[in-house]
């Protein structure tokens, strides 16, 4: 044992030594293009690769057949003879990705992420528009997440930005998201996703849709899918925003409004050419006197406020 | 809390709000364990923690409350766990990674875990398991008696063969259960003069979800099809075993005996489509192909025994069966152009169109007498073309400039009929066209590194909004400043929205202004502070219409909300075995200012309180200060204690407040 491990000793002494004294004038063993491979970087930065084995991007290494300008350091920060020969210094690193412009790093990741399903509309999302890109959210060798190298875990990272919706979600209704029980992607998708099938397709463009057709609600909350005979046309022509605030309210039920008949009588006035048939949503019947808390309840009677299939009026 | 001490504790709080950020609850601890680059174990390496103890609680109020927005209760809990198991070369025998995450496992209302194993290029699985406990009392809903009491237990299983070829092959699998007892209410029974009564009702209702797909990349180019299939199952039964006088005792009308069956059975069969290219050097096409064909088979089946005005042995009894459909097809075409290295433009062109089509028969015999038996139909058609084209225009590194034209014409037909049977179904069909049109412009600044300018303006116009809250002419105007620095980051944000939706008869107007600033400051190892501070304001004003007593009455209704939330997170290590972690979170709407719910009639017809004036407004506070200590017993070894305290509070109704005292204390170790 004592042999191999002077052995071991005398091997690192002989093959590590000289990398780490090399001096800059020496030529390097690179590749056509200036590839140098990982087992030079890891020269200068062991901290880096000593445990780069748990990083997803380890893969490209294990497999052995990519081709150097996909695999391993300079897969994506580039090739790294001049670095090397320069002894170091980030303005030496062709893709030093704490000196390159948002657009740049985003066509950097893109290059191997870009056929992916999930990033398939990031060229459109809020998030690419606003300049928020890649390494804003994703940490490459400082993830603080089992997965997905993320720089914070999932509610803390969106929250960093997202503080207003963050203090929704600390409101006493709200989906569970600070409690653990939800992630933000659970309903977004912070690549950005196709035009919305609900309110007039225009925004948002972060929400992922269930059964790539419909609201994320519907995820969750099945037995508001439907169909129904009698569909609720606000509902599903305007969707769920229309009555509910999804992250989180000050008002029961998420709802906007702490009373119900304001949330209801604000849409069914009767007036102008509203609703699904032109001619204003319905008032309430004239039976409906407002002056008897009784009728001050809608749902008390129109429980199947989503969608019926027994009554057009929402009543059983 | 009198209006002297109250303004004592907000100027004491005030302070503390310039800059605060949000928590999480008390447990589970985050403070780590074991070593961070983990043991290894032959060609593995393994990182590990376990957190167990024991949460208790104390509430004082209404628990129904408290149960709907903590719910957190006593007993022992795995409190949360992480495991990861890592080969060190990338060739593990069976698996390369596994990872292993709980939390609130036990009793928890909150249980999750996920699980994934994989091996590099051949295959990767997926777990994703959650229970919540939904408690929800509802007393401002329904009177009340819309609570639920349901627990909700999802699954979700993914599993991709060959991950990394360019074939790979997906199964899925998802189940979503909902039961559990709750309330609701049914009008018998003859509407309008009917009366309200609680019925229990036993919530059953299942999704399960089938997925199967692939993926092949070809000539630069990805092609991915998946197929799914949900079917879907709702059981719930309704009944009423003993005398129901009604939400309205003093009317003739009450309820002995009732029962409901609906068993409401379908499925949604569902693809989707995927082309992607590569990224050129001048352009990108992603393409976009989803179809889901909703269908759904009822029947309803419901008797109803009771007393009706002049009728004290009423009978009634309802069938009612049919089906409900809903194809629905979504589309789109994203093209990026790479003109220049300054500029991109993105175009993106969708089409999106929804059929809703349903019928039933409906029979109705009261007292043994055919009371009613039609054939009613209804269909809701919903087809929308959207394109919106986006232009980045990168004039130097630390300046960017952005525009957007966004279009979207909505066409929408609606057709409701009933008919006796055999009669013909001759329909009231309506048609409307909708269209919007907006443009956006916005900056993006980086004058030094660490500071990051964007501001964002969007103004739109639309002919023809379904609903009267809907955008019609509306703009919106957004900035946010960040500064980060080392151990610093400052940012903050302006919002605000304005719509304007009017009409000669009635009028719409909703204003909403957010503001909010942040601060993260880590000025060493051993201490770190997180703070936030949000308004949130919206006010809006709506034309409504409803009546008083048969006569129809034209009025406004407004609303005005005033959030402050604040949060404030601390933390302090001493000598890396003791880390301290303080926090406040105060969320407060002040509502309009009034100090009183108590008003004079604005309306005489009211008879002393008018029911929209109160309606306005809603003034509560909810906060929860927490403190919570961990101390490293040895490098495997920490021990946890923790409290959070809960108030709710509404200033004009006092009956959902509570307060309630929350804590636990645990072990966190590693093996």
């Amino acid at each position: 044992m004592g042999v191999l491990r002077a052995f071991s000793l005398f091997f690192v002494v002989l093959v590590v030594t000289p990398a780490q004294n090399r001096p800059a004038t020496t030529p390097l063993a690179a590749t056509a293009g200036g590839y140098v491979g990982g087992s030079v970087c890891k020269t200068c930065h062991p901290n880096v690769t000593v445990s780069f084995y748990k990083n997803p991007h380890y893969k490209s290494v294990a497999s052995g057949k990519e081709p150097p300008e996909r695999t391993g350091c300079e897969g994506c920060h580039g090739p790294g003879k001049a670095h090397v020969e320069a002894q170091g210094g980030k303005a030496t690193i062709p893709h030093a990705f704490s000196l390159m412009p948002p657009a740049a790093i985003l066509d950097r990741c893109l290059t191997c992420h870009v056929k992916e399903v999930p990033r398939a509309n990031i060229r459109r999302s809020s998030h690419t528009l606003a300049d928020v890109v890649c390494t804003n959210c994703h940490s490459i060798h400082k993830s603080t997440t089992p997965q997905f190298l993320l720089a914070k875990g999932q509610a803390d990272l969106c929250s960093g930005c997202h503080t207003d919706v963050r203090a929704q979600f600390s409101m006493p209704f709200k989906h569970r998201v600070l409690e653990g029980a939800m992630k933000c992607t659970d309903c977004h998708n912070p690549h950005g996703t196709a035009a919305v099938t609900w309110r007039m397709g225009l925004r948002p463009r972060m929400v992922s849709q269930a059964l790539a057709t419909e609201e994320p609600c519907l995820k969750c909350h099945i037995d508001k899918r439907g169909p129904f005979v009698f569909e609720h046309g606000g509902v599903r022509v305007e969707g769920c925003e229309t009555c509910h605030s999804p992250h989180g309210s000050m008002n029961a039920k998420l709802l906007k409004r702490p009373v119900v008949f304001t949330v209801c009588l604000e849409c069914h006035n009767g007036a102008g050419t509203f609703g699904r048939e032109n001619i204003g949503v319905y008032t309430q019947s004239s039976s409906h006197n407002m002056a008897d808390p009784r009728f001050q309840n809608c749902t008390t009677c129109h429980v199947r406020i989503h969608g019926s299939n027994a009554d057009a009026t929402f009543l059983r | 809390m009198n209006k002297k001490t109250y303004i004592l504790v907000s100027l004491i709080w005030m302070p503390f709000t310039a800059a605060l950020q949000a928590q999480q609850p008390v447990a589970p601890t985050d403070a780590p364990v074991g070593s961070a680059r983990g043991e290894n174990y032959g060609n593995y390496n393994i990182t590990d923690s376990f957190e167990t103890g024991y949460r208790w609680k104390s509430v004082g109020g209404d628990i129904g409350k408290y149960q709907s927005d903590v719910n957190f209760g006593n007993g022992l809990r795995l409190l949360g766990s992480n495991l990861t198991i890592d080969s060190r070369d990338g060739h593990g025998h069976y698996f390369d990674q596994l990872i292993l995450t709980t939390q609130g496992l036990g009793n928890d209302p909150y249980q999750f875990a996920s699980f994934r194993v994989q091996k590099n290029q051949l295959y990767r699985y997926d777990l994703l398991w959650r229970e919540t406990a939904y408690d929800d009392p509802a007393l401002t809903i329904a009177n009340g008696q819309h609570l639920m009491n349901t627990s909700r237990r999802m699954q979700d299983h993914s599993f991709v063969l060959f991950p990394q070829s360019n074939f790979r092959f997906f199964l899925g699998y998802g189940r979503d259960v909902q039961d559990g007892p709750a309330l609701s209410t049914i009008q018998l029974f003859n509407s309008p003069r009917a009366d309200e009564f609680p019925l229990f009702e036993n919530i059953r209702r299942q999704q399960d979800e089938y997925r199967v797909g692939a993926e092949a990349i070809f000539f630069g180019m990805k092609l991915s099809v998946l197929r799914g299939w949900e079917v879907f199952k709702d059981d719930t039964i309704d009944q009423v075993n003993q005398f129901q006088p009604g939400n309205n005792p003093t009317d003739a009308v009450t309820l002995s005996s009732f029962q409901r069956s609906q068993p409401y059975h379908g499925t949604t069969d569902n693809w989707q489509v995927h082309l992607l290219t590569d990224k050129s050097r001048f352009y990108s096409v992603t393409g976009r192909f989803a179809y889901a064909g909703g269908s759904r088979d009822f029947i309803f089946n419901q008797n109803a025994i009771g007393a009706d005005r002049g009728d004290p042995s009423r009978t009634r009894q309802t069938y009612i069966y049919g089906s409900g459909r809903r194809p629905s097809l979504a589309s789109s075409l994203t093209l990026s152009l790479f003109l220049t290295k300054k500029v991109t433009v993105v175009n993106n062109t969708a089409f999106n169109n929804t059929r809703m089509d349903g019928n039933n028969t409906y029979t109705e015999i009261t007292d043994s007498t055919q009371q009613a038996n039609t054939v009613n139909f209804q269909y809701l058609g919903i087809r929308t073309v959207i394109n919106t084209t986006d232009l980045n225009f990168r004039a130097t590194d630390w300046f960017t400039l952005y525009s957007g034209y966004q279009f979207s014409t909505r066409h929408i037909k609606s057709i409701e009929d009933g008919a006796f049977p055999g009669d013909p179904l001759t329909g009231i069909t309506a048609e409307q066209n909708n269209t919007i049109h907006a443009g956006e412009f916005g900056l993006r600044l980086r004058p030094i590194k660490p500071l990051t300018v964007t501001v964002d303006a969007e103004i739109g116009r639309a002919d023809h909004p379904f609903t009267p809250i809907s955008e019609k002419n509306y703009h919106a105007l957004s900035g946010r400043v960040q500064y980060k620095w080392k151990s610093v980051v400052l940012s903050a944000f302006s919002k605000a929205n304005y719509n304007n939706n009017s009409i000669s008869i009635t009028s719409a107007s909703s204003h909403s202004r957010n503001y909010g600033a942040s601060a993260s400051w880590t000025p060493a190892a051993w201490f770190s502070l997180d703070a936030s501070y949000n308004k949130i304001h919206l006010d809006t004003l709506s034309g409504i219409a409803y009546f008083l007593s048969g006569s129809l009455v034209n009025s406004t209704s407004v609303y005005v909300s005033n959030i402050h939330a604040g949060n404030l997170g601390a933390r302090f290590s001493v000598r890396k075995r003791v880390d301290l972690y303080v926090g406040y979170n105060h969320t407060q709407d002040t509502g309009d200012g009034r100090s009183t719910a108590s008003v004079l009639a604005q309306s005489s017809a009211f008879n002393g309180i008018d029911p929209f004036y109160l309606a306005q407004t809603f003034p509560l506070i909810y906060q929860s200060p927490l403190a919570r200590v961990s101390v490293k017993l040895n490098n495997k070894i920490r021990w946890n204690l923790g409290y959070q305290f809960y108030r709710y509070g509404e200033q004009f109704f006092a009956q959902q407040n509570y307060r309630a005292h929350t804590g636990y204390t645990s072990l966190t170790w590693a093996f």
